[in-house]
């Protein structure tokens, strides 16, 4: 599909080859939403570096405050489902939030293609989740521990129980991929085909789907990935 | 016991390099075109493909739905507690039907 894109135009701009522009997008505007995630949180830390300036805070709407709301959502939400083990987690997954969230939403800036639009993005993201919830796993319960969870209960039934549970375990690093890019590429492509139809006033209604869908499946994407860290370090009561 | 943790440690490694090669596959289909004079079929096959899907989906996310919303105006409070349950069982119907997309784009990029 021929489209107008930010990012091809930054490559001609800074004289990198053109084929860039093409075969290195998501990884151009991955860079971009890097280093935008960098800016604005460097700029929240000099705010909260001193905690005990910030005990009282401001009674406008600052950057730090909404940081400081957005990072106690996301810990109530890791504290629903991990217990006292939450805040080990959180720095991976408010990171996943943050960056899975702002990728998607680079969908709605006209010109720019959402990194998660690339099965690249997301599979290095579900991949770092998979190796994370695996060693939180065997670390809680020891690598032999660990494995002889998944031969199940009854002996003459392990070789079909450890098939389904590698199967199962393996699956979720892709479906979680897969789900993410589909979501924001189907939603990314619904948006281009009704600014072809009409460019004026009706993709402000599917610009407000792809924010809600945006928001919706870094959540769901967290989430998830949250429920795997808590399987991996539950299943004491199987034995 | 040691021969079990072995036996899981082994396929677990054997089986990883399947992710790698399920990605490649994936970019490569795209570009081989070898359905000649019955590519009408792609174009209907896709449509059907994610038509059914959504029939699907739309039927079992109405149903989640329909379940959450008894259980709120019955119990007001558990609004809350109702909701993440909710959006995790609409993301896994959803993923269902994105698999449809998927393949349903696949199909379109070798028409």
């Amino acid at each position: 599909m021929d489209r107008f894109s930010l990012i091809a135009w930054f490559v001609d701009l800074t004289g990198l080859p053109p084929s860039w522009g093409d075969q290195y997008e998501h990884v151009i505007s991955a860079l971009i939403v890097l280093i935008f995630i960098l800016i604005i949180s460097l700029l929240i830390w000099r705010k909260l570096r001193h905690t005990e300036d910030r005990l009282v805070p401001e009674n406008r709407t600052t950057l730090a405050n909404i940081a400081e709301v957005i990072v106690e959502a996301l810990l109530r939400m890791l504290e629903d489902a991990l217990g006292p083990t939450a805040r080990r987690h959180l720095p991976l997954i408010a990171g996943l939030f943050l960056y899975l969230l702002i990728s998607s939403l680079t969908g709605i800036v006209p010109g720019m293609s959402p990194p998660t639009e690339s099965i690249n993005t997301n599979l290095a993201c579900a991949v770092v989740v998979f190796l994370y919830y695996n060693v939180i796993g065997i670390q809680t319960h020891g690598i032999r521990r660990y494995f002889k969870h998944m031969t199940g209960p009854v002996v003459w039934l392990a070789p079909l129980m450890l098939a389904i549970e590698l199967i199962s375990h393996i699956v979720r690093p892709v479906s979680l991929s897969i789900r993410l890019m589909g979501n924001i590429l189907g939603d990314h492509v619904v948006l281009q085909i009704f600014e072809g139809i009409a460019p004026v006033i009706v993709p402000i209604v599917f610009m407000m789907l792809a924010i809600f869908v945006a928001f919706i499946q870094a959540f769901v994407f967290t989430l998830l990935s949250v429920i795997y860290i808590a399987l991996a370090q539950a299943g004491d009561e199987v034995e | 016991m040691k021969r079990i943790a072995a036996l899981a440690t082994g396929t677990y490694v054997a089986l990883f390099p399947f992710l790698v090669v399920a990605q490649e596959t994936f970019t490569e289909t795209t570009k081989v075109m070898k359905f000649g004079a019955y590519r009408w079929a792609l174009a209907i096959g896709a449509g059907i493909a994610i038509g059914l899907a959504a029939l699907g989906g739309a039927i079992g996310q109405g149903k989640v739905a329909a379940a959450a919303m008894e259980g709120i105006a019955r119990n007001p409070e558990a609004g809350k507690r109702v909701l993440t349950p909710m959006i995790i069982a609409l993301a896994l119907i959803e993923s269902l039907v994105i698999y449809a997309l998927v393949i349903a784009f696949l199909l379109q990029g070798q028409i």
